[in-house]
């Protein structure tokens, strides 16, 4: 007989899983963080407290605190060896990061929100 | 007649649009010299820009600093981002206030509840940080700041001080979350330490909602993260009357907009069947922070004075007076008494 685990784990629909990019959490000082392409990678847009404060319209009253979220999209197909690849160069240009957290579509739908 | 205003009128979609006529006959009738600048924004939008909340909104927000808005709807689970979300975020409207008090001609079972809710409006799980981390497993970031939870205290401090408030508590889950509401807690206990005058306290959120269904006259002024704002300024509207009479301010250092938090009921939209009561009250919050105490205060006492007589009052308080027939009612109100 089943466990209720493995039923529950059942009803969810096996869904097709592909790596599209990579959010980085980075703590800087300096204010918003400017990027060149690194790699496969290039910077969609950069939110700090959940707004976004690159690229667009920011209010001068805006708080910001030195942690910033850094979306990065691939700009073709990537594995994750792209992505420790990815976080070298990102590391090895001096950017000191508290976590990286991988974007996926499941069946080309994002697994990831939008900034606002 | 004194300085003119000139505010950006958002009548939002549904019965916002009626909603936000009436409430501006009563406002100009009250003597204020108000210049109005309408712009678009919530789900009719969506056709015409692309975008709930369009630029030219902002822009124009952004230039006269203030705004009366009204209801909007935020489609559920599809990628449109909320524009009342939006507009916190834009503009840092960080502190949310949320006044509770009883209306007297709303029969309730309590005597005296007079709160006001400082609702910390821009971090938490608000922070639009999620992520289906694998297939099975979703997660969302709560972000709290030591910067974003200072300045809510101060703000709720100064407030309170301004507005002769006596007593300030700061609602919490920082037996459990102890980083996150920990920090909330540590940051309200250093803004307090500036302000001896004033009472303060802290109190878990749960035993927070309890205490407000079972005794709600001991609160007077509350601060809170988001989330549980969020909720417990729901309860407490439904506490006074629901959210027909529920007003809001949404406030940043630089700009203010003042809005009602219920729907935009789009199943009455064009009957003008609806109380436009919240958008009027948070109009009246409006005038205040304009520094236009006189014309605040007459129609907040000629709205009392129809909703006391109930000739002309809307269906949900027992009458049968249309949105605009309500608002006119209260516009001679306070001509009869000039």
């Amino acid at each position: 007989m089943p466990t209720f685990t493995e039923v529950a784990k059942a009803t969810k629909k096996k869904r097709e899983i592909k790596l599209v990019g990579v959010d980085m959490y980075i703590i800087t000082e300096k204010g918003t963080p400017k990027f060149d392409d690194i790699g496969a990678f290039k910077c969609e847009f950069i939110s700090n407290r959940g707004t976004k404060v690159w690229p667009g319209f920011v209010s001068p009253d805006l708080l910001q605190v030195n942690w910033y979220r850094c979306r990065f999209m691939a700009t073709k197909d990537v594995q994750d060896a792209d992505i420790n690849a990815f976080l070298d160069a990102l590391t090895k240009k001096g950017w000191w990061w508290s976590a990286a957290q991988k974007l996926w579509t499941y069946d080309g739908e994002p697994g990831f929100s939008k900034a606002y | 007649m004194g300085k003119q205003h000139v505010i950006t009128m958002l009548p939002g979609e549904g019965t916002g649009p009626e909603i936000c006529e009436a409430v501006r006959l009563v406002i100009d009738a009250s003597g204020v010299d108000i210049k109005w600048e309408y712009e678009d924004i919530g789900l009719d939008c969506l056709e015409k820009y692309g975008t709930l909340l369009p630029d030219k909104t902002i822009q124009n927000i952004a230039k006269n600093k203030v705004a009366l808005k009204g209801p909007t709807t935020t489609p559920i689970g599809t990628g449109h981002k909320s524009a009342n979300v939006t507009l916190r975020k834009v503009f840092d409207l960080y502190a949310n206030v949320r006044p509770a008090k009883l209306i007297p001609v709303l029969k309730r079972p309590w005597d005296k509840i007079d709160i006001i809710n400082f609702r910390e409006n821009t971090e938490d799980s608000y922070a639009a940080i999620e992520h289906m981390v694998s297939d099975e497993v979703a997660q969302c970031l709560k972000v709290i700041t030591w910067p974003g939870s200072y300045r809510i205290a101060d703000f709720a401090f100064k407030w309170a001080k301004a507005n002769g408030r006596k007593k300030i508590y700061c609602v919490h889950k920082a037996n459990i979350m102890k980083m996150t509401d920990g920090l909330f807690l540590d940051a309200f206990r250093e803004v307090a330490k500036q302000h001896p005058d004033i009472e303060s306290g802290d109190i878990i959120v749960d035993n927070c909602c309890m205490q407000l269904v079972r005794n709600p006259a001991q609160f007077d002024c509350l601060v809170l993260p988001n989330l549980y704002g969020d909720i417990l300024t729901d309860l407490c509207a439904g506490l006074v009357g629901g959210l027909g009479f529920a007003p809001g301010a949404n406030v940043g250092d630089g700009c203010a907009i003042f809005e009602a938090v219920h729907g935009s009921a789009p199943k009455y939209a064009g009957m003008k069947k609806v109380n436009p009561s919240a958008v009027l009250i948070s109009g009246i919050m409006m005038l205040r922070w304009l520094k236009e105490e006189a014309a605040a205060a007459r129609i907040e006492k000629a709205m009392f004075a129809v909703l006391d007589e109930r000739k002309h009052v809307t269906y949900d308080v027992g009458g049968t007076a249309k949105t605009d027939e309500y608002a006119q009612a209260i516009v001679d109100k306070m001509h009869a008494k000039a």
